[in-house]
């Protein structure tokens, strides 16, 4: 028999019982709508994870306070992870040339009646060129190809300078819409702004920002921003020195182990880090490199699509076996077709074909409805995951893979079964 | 007139847990080409086990069986489909065609399984046999919607499509009322006419008579043979 008729003859048997044969396929679309909705997830939480931490580039190191959980607050376990810390940083450790600084605090601001309750910023003058460096946000309608300049982040005025932030000013820089808020329609720049209960001089303004990625727009004010010198957001912000963010830039990316090394050196001197009994050091700041991102990431991955894989299993073994009972009810149903198709000359061949093809076209659009299930349901579940999902493209070719795979394997056993049927037996059957 | 069957101590035996079943206890013939011969006796002689052998859907437990000059007794599964499928032509009492498929569609059936056959000569060959059984004009019906005498007409069409040196009729008339199996014995003739080989069980006397020869069996073995 040609492809085509047996084909055609597959078509027929699944539409002369179109609900039995779309009930079976139950399985099949869930397993593989999951295969494509996690697939989704684990690719949406890959892409979060290298949005995060793309600025963290290979030749930097960024510390920040190790902490605990007391009595239901984060506290540090040991000392501060302090400004001064940071500041004295590029001097004492020699391979570290350069750092930027930053915290994040909540405060009132407010200006003539307008009052807002938001989160602040205390940055280092580099801060934008660490946004650019992010990439998370980009001025609006930016042309993808172009790196933007820290200029092009502005729309009035100027950022705050090193010597700003080393003395203290009381200046600060808004968002576009953090502006907006404060003055209306009015000119900010140059206008006097309250921080709590200490003024600050407008001295530039963002120009209107968007998030980079679309799936991720919904989620976060790239424009509700305020920005102030840290040593200013320390001061006026903070009942008690906090914390700070350090970034570290290494002036020999070929030397990070090293540089790693001088830095917590530094840092168990300056916080008079002494060995516990265990003779461990009992460090209270902790140091992360994109190479401890890459590997925890990895090992994340591993896990997730270990998960991945038994979740699909199961709900393919499901739906396979589901196919298998359907075709074993068919076979039986129809013995006395088959028993007729022998006898006109038909081979076994020729009977496993006609079945076996309509158990893999089966499969095939269960395969085909679930990955459109899956795809629709990734806004869903990325919604319930309070997270990002992306579809990973292969994933569709995979899952329909396998589904095919499935209505193959678990069709093989019916299929042999009805071409070894006895002619005569077949055509007495009633 | 040159043989086209050519059976010889043919036997059948099933085995039916301890007890064996002698279906067939050494059955020899011919049949020439061109012949139309009735197998008749009573039920449970071994009529149907002889049709099942002589058209290649089983194999004869002994003996020796020649189909055109090819032994064909002792062939492989797949050596016999293809048989089948080029040399014999089935008709069944109970017509046995296929109920979601058209009359033409049902036709088509064995030369779909010849293999490579362009579609178009696949669908002019089948409506020729229709036209030959006179049913041209019902092709496209689905059989329940021909009556029991057309139904058989489509069945015939689908054992002749193939243009086979025999056709196996197991009671034909069987499951029709007296006029329609008249009518199709007048097509049976008619195909006999145009040079037909055709072996057909009947319980009827009177559908025997219009046949060339009759064999009787009787409890597995041929008993009379004119
Ligand atoms: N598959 C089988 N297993 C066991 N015994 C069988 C089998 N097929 C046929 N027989 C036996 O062989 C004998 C001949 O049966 P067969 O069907 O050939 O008779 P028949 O002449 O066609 O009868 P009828 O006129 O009723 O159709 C019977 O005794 C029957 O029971
Ligand atoms: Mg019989």
């Amino acid at each position: 028999m040609t492809f085509f008729n047996t084909l055609r003859t597959a078509f027929n048997g699944i539409f002369s019982n179109l609900l039995r044969a779309g009930l079976t396929t139950l399985g099949i679309v869930i397993g593989v709508a999951s295969v494509i909705t996690m697939l989704a997830l684990g690719n949406g939480a890959r892409a979060a994870v290298d949005a995060n931490f793309r600025y963290l580039g290979s030749d930097v190191v960024q510390i920040g306070v190790k902490e605990k959980i007391d009595q239901g607050e984060f506290v540090p376990v040991g000392q501060i992870l302090s400004y001064e810390d940071g500041l004295e940083m590029p001097r004492q450790v020699a391979l570290v040339d350069q750092v930027i600084m930053s915290i994040a605090g909540e405060g009132k601001v407010r200006h003539g009646r307008n009052v807002v309750d938001m989160p602040l910023l205390g940055a280092t003058a580099d801060a934008l060129l660490t946004l650019i460096a992010r990439q998370e946000v980009q001025p609006v309608e930016w042309e993808l190809s172009k790196r933007p300049l820290p200029a092009d982040f502005l729309a009035q005025g100027r950022f705050f300078t090193p010597a700003e932030v080393i003395a203290g000013a009381d200046v600060c820089v808004l968002g576009h819409k953090t502006a907006r808020d404060l003055f209306g329609g009015d000119n900010p720049l140059d206008e006097l702004v309250w921080v709590n209960r200490r003024r600050c001089i407008v001295i530039g303004v963002l120009t209107e920002l968007e998030v980079t990625n679309p799936a991720l727009r919904n989620r976060t004010r790239p424009n509700e921003s305020f920005y102030l010198p840290i040593s200013t957001a320390i001061a006026n912000l903070f009942d008690r020195p906090p914390s700070v963010v350090v970034t570290a830039r290494v002036s020999d990316e070929a030397r990070m182990g090293e540089a790693r090394q001088q830095i917590i050196a530094y840092l168990r001197q300056r916080h008079g880090v002494e060995k516990d009994a265990t003779g461990v050091y009992a460090d209270d700041f902790e140091l992360t490199t994109r190479q401890d991102i890459l590997g925890a990431q990895q090992e994340a991955a591993r896990t997730f699509a270990f998960l991945l894989a038994a979740m699909a299993t199961v709900s393919l073994v499901v739906g396979g076996i589901g196919i298998m009972n359907v075709m074993l009810v068919s076979v039986t149903e129809r013995t006395r077709e088959i028993g007729v198709r022998l006898a006109v000359g038909a081979t076994q061949r020729d009977i496993v074909g006609q079945f076996l093809l309509e158990s893999v076209l089966i499969s095939a659009g269960g395969g085909l409805l679930g990955a459109a299930v899956g795809v629709l349901s990734i806004p869903l579940a990325a919604g319930l995951n309070r997270g990002v999902a992306l579809l990973s493209p292969q994933s569709i070719p995979l899952a329909l893979g396998v589904a095919l795979l499935t209505g193959l394997l678990f069709g093989l056993y019916p299929a042999l079964r009805a071409s070894r049927l006895d002619p005569i037996e077949a055509l007495r059957y009633e | 007139m040159t043989t086209l069957i050519n059976i010889h101590q043919l036997t059948k035996t099933y085995q039916m847990g301890d007890s064996t079943v002698h279906a067939l206890r050494g059955v020899s013939f011919t049949v020439a080409s061109g012949e139309f011969v009735a197998l008749m006796g009573p039920s449970g002689s071994g009529k149907s086990t002889l049709m099942h052998l002589l058209g290649c859907l089983d194999t004869p437990t002994n003996g020796r069986y020649e189909l055109a000059g090819q032994d064909v007794g002792r062939l492989s599964r797949r050596a016999r489909a293809r048989v089948r499928n080029e040399q014999i032509g089935f008709v069944f009492q109970t017509f046995n065609l296929l109920p979601r498929l058209s009359a033409l569609a049902n036709v088509m059936l064995p030369l779909q399984y010849r293999g490579r056959l362009a579609g178009s000569v696949v669908g002019k060959t089948a409506v020729s046999a229709l036209e030959q059984v006179g049913l041209a004009d019902r092709m496209h019906h689905k059989p329940t919607e021909l009556s029991g005498g057309q139904r058989q007409r489509v069945a015939i069409a689908r054992a002749l499509v193939t243009d086979p040196a025999l056709i196996l009729a197991d009671e034909p008339t069987g499951n029709l009322d007296s006029q329609t199996g008249q009518e199709i014995m007048a097509l049976l003739q008619q195909l006999h006419q145009n040079g037909r080989t055709i072996l057909l069980v009947t319980h009827d006397a009177d559908v025997a008579a219009q046949t060339q020869r009759v064999l009787r069996m009787h409890d597995g073995a041929v008993i009379s043979n004119q």
